[in-house]
């Protein structure tokens, strides 16, 4: 297994670019060869939105959102309430997405993120709960409650009407522009201190790195990309459904990325993918034992392969005789590593300087 | 008074008196009184030996100095060259020049050493760059590249102190340096710190091994159930068996 760093080259960075770009625009095409259906396309790059800034924070900081709903869902209501007494264009809707995105994550972040693990799940659960059970009471007038917030709007963009295959190439610009920002991210700087606090958030403290202002900002981007997936999901299909804001919205993001692949940015865009043909084109075939099906591909996931579709790739490359990434980049409890560091602090102890 | 008289007041008492001061320091774990009440003066420049028994409070002392997030200094005050250490957070403290190797989890793992070192150059404040810290410890060169994980014990003690230095340092906080390293490991660790000891910067060291702390020291505080139960001379520790075997055991 290499410990060696790969370093960074433009060339490879545009082939990966150029490659993703080529397979997610033409996914209305070989989406039909296996069952889907163009609309369908649609909807997997906007999760895949969803998914990539939730990797940000999930991947990068290690900081499990069990609430990220919340940005999805506000925005979607924004986007409607804008398209419904604002304006049909889809710019001024974004920008107030963007802004309403940003703001409730600089409050929820400033509440959350002091603290880690199942108590920032379960906080930020609670905060999106509070705003779901909001929806349905004190803003109803607004979101139209349980009935969601319908309207005959005709999203344009600069008079183009935003239907059919034109919603599709918007979110497919966004999802690659998103891709691209995304890697660019994780090999700056500031991808370099998510990663520190992820491993080792004190250390980090110690050489006086105030660590809540990179939380904060890897909080924001990753609601950023929540909110502008949300501001998609309404553009493509105008209508707010509560269920944009519901827990269940949360989790399938996160079941997303443990199926794909944490901290591995491409995982978590494959298994919204994965979803999303299982929630639409499988539950044609099988009926609601979709759930069912589904569930238990999740668990075989989790216990066999932690690391996701893309520990799969790796595994199989690692049989072929190719250097794979080390496995505790995306499964950070993984056997394997675990066992690894145990032996690490053995040898340390020993004094040994192998 | 106001902060600024305050911080002036204090950088005077600090001329006459010591460049690291620890006044009436208690600190708790929770519930648990692990610091009761220590005093104790650091001179400029000098290497300090904080011995005493397990659980007699050492390790709990340098992180209050350090201003981890725990434990919670309850009452007192710590005093850095005139700068109220008492007042701060960790990443403060760092930047006000504390600078903590801490006893376990010393390095970053996930990233390579050379990012353990850039991480810790971000903060304003800095020391030595990379490639003087690469002079200083040729066999981090080697591994610039490789997952700070895969180091021997050694190293990574060896990447820790390196990442303090390449921090602007004034006060280097050293949790059992020597434990579980090899003796050749641990005489490269001694000629570092007294590397470290004539660029002028202040260390203090707590140490399992009180003999090899006491022969590199120049003062010593002995902790006892978290009092101080000793303040002076390094040799006289040494020199003192009575004291050793009543406190130290050795």
């Amino acid at each position: 297994m290499s410990t060696e760093y790969r370093p960074h080259s433009w060339p490879r960075e545009g082939i990966v670019l150029g490659v993703f770009a080529v397979v997610v625009f033409a996914m209305p095409w070989w989406l039909t060869w296996i069952g889907g259906y163009e609309a369908l396309a649609t909807k997997i790059v906007i999760w895949a939105i969803f998914a990539l800034g939730f990797d940000i924070l999930l991947g990068f900081t290690g900081y499990l959102s069990f609430g990220h709903a919340a940005f999805f869902g506000t925005s979607g209501y924004v986007a409607g309430l804008m398209f419904l007494h604002y304006s049909e264009s889809i710019i001024p809707a974004l920008l107030a997405c963007l802004v309403v995105s940003i703001v409730l994550a600089l409050v929820l972040g400033f509440l959350t993120l002091r603290r880690t693990g199942i108590y920032f799940a379960i906080l930020t659960l609670a905060f999106a709960q509070m705003l779901h059970a909001a929806a349905l009471s004190i803003f109803q007038e607004w979101t139209g409650g349980d009935n969601g917030l319908t309207m005959s709007a005709q999203p344009n963009l600069f008079g183009l009407p935003m239907d059919g295959l034109n919603v599709f190439y918007l979110a497919a610009v966004l999802v690659v522009i998103g891709f691209a920002m995304a890697r660019q991210i994780r090999r700056s700087p500031l991808g370099l201190m998510l990663r520190s606090i992820k491993e080792n958030q004190m250390r980090l403290e110690y050489t006086g790195v105030n660590v809540m202002a990179y939380k904060m900002t890897a909080y924001l981007i990753s609601a950023i990309y929540a909110g502008t997936a949300g501001w998609l999901m309404v553009v493509y299909e105008p209508y707010v459904a509560t269920k944009f804001l519901h827990w269940s919205t949360s989790g399938e993001v996160v079941i997303m990325s443990v199926i794909g692949g944490v901290n591995t940015l491409i995982g978590p865009m494959i298994g919204a993918a994965f979803m999303m043909y299982f929630e639409n084109v499988v539950q044609s075939e099988i009926g609601e034992l979709w759930k069912l099906v589904l569930g238990a591909i999740f668990v075989l996931i989790v216990i066999f392969l932690p690391g996701g579709f893309v520990d799969g790739y790796n595994r199989v490359r690692k049989v072929l005789g190719q250097k794979v990434p080390s496995r505790r980049h995306n499964v950070p409890d993984s056997p394997e590593s675990m066992r690894k560091l145990r032996e690490r602090g053995r040898t340390a102890e020993a004094g040994r300087t192998d | 008074m106001s902060a600024t008289a305050e911080n002036a007041a204090a950088a005077g008492a600090g001329q006459n008196q010591a460049f690291l001061s620890c006044r009436d320091m208690h600190a708790y774990y929770g519930e648990s009184y692990i610091v009761q009440g220590m005093s104790f003066d650091v001179p400029e420049g000098g290497i300090m030996a904080l011995l005493g028994r397990n659980g007699a409070g050492k390790t709990t002392t340098l992180r209050t100095i350090a201003r981890a997030h725990e434990p919670t200094l309850k009452q007192g005050e710590i005093w850095l060259a005139g700068q109220p250490l008492h007042k701060m957070n960790a990443n403060k403290a760092a930047r006000a020049g504390v600078q903590l190797v801490p006893e376990d989890r010393r390095i970053i793992p996930g990233i390579t050493v050379e990012e353990n070192l850039i991480v810790a150059q971000v903060a304003p404040g800095t020391g030595w760059s990379i490639e003087e810290v690469y002079e200083h410890f040729p066999r981090l060169a080697e591994r610039r590249r490789q997952d700070a994980v895969t180091l021997s014990g050694g190293e990574q003690q060896m990447l820790a102190v390196a990442r303090a230095m390449a921090r602007e340092v004034k006060l280097l906080l050293l949790d059992e340096p020597y434990e579980g390293l090899a003796p050749q490991i641990v005489q490269e660790i001694e000629r570092i710190v007294e590397h470290v000891k004539s660029l002028g910067i202040t260390t203090v060291m707590v140490e399992q091994n009180a003999i090899a702390a006491l022969r590199l020291a120049d003062t010593a505080v002995i902790v006892d159930m978290g009092e101080v139960a000793y303040q002076g001379d390094a040799q006289e520790v040494l020199d003192n068996k009575e004291l050793r075997e009543e406190y130290l055991a050795v």
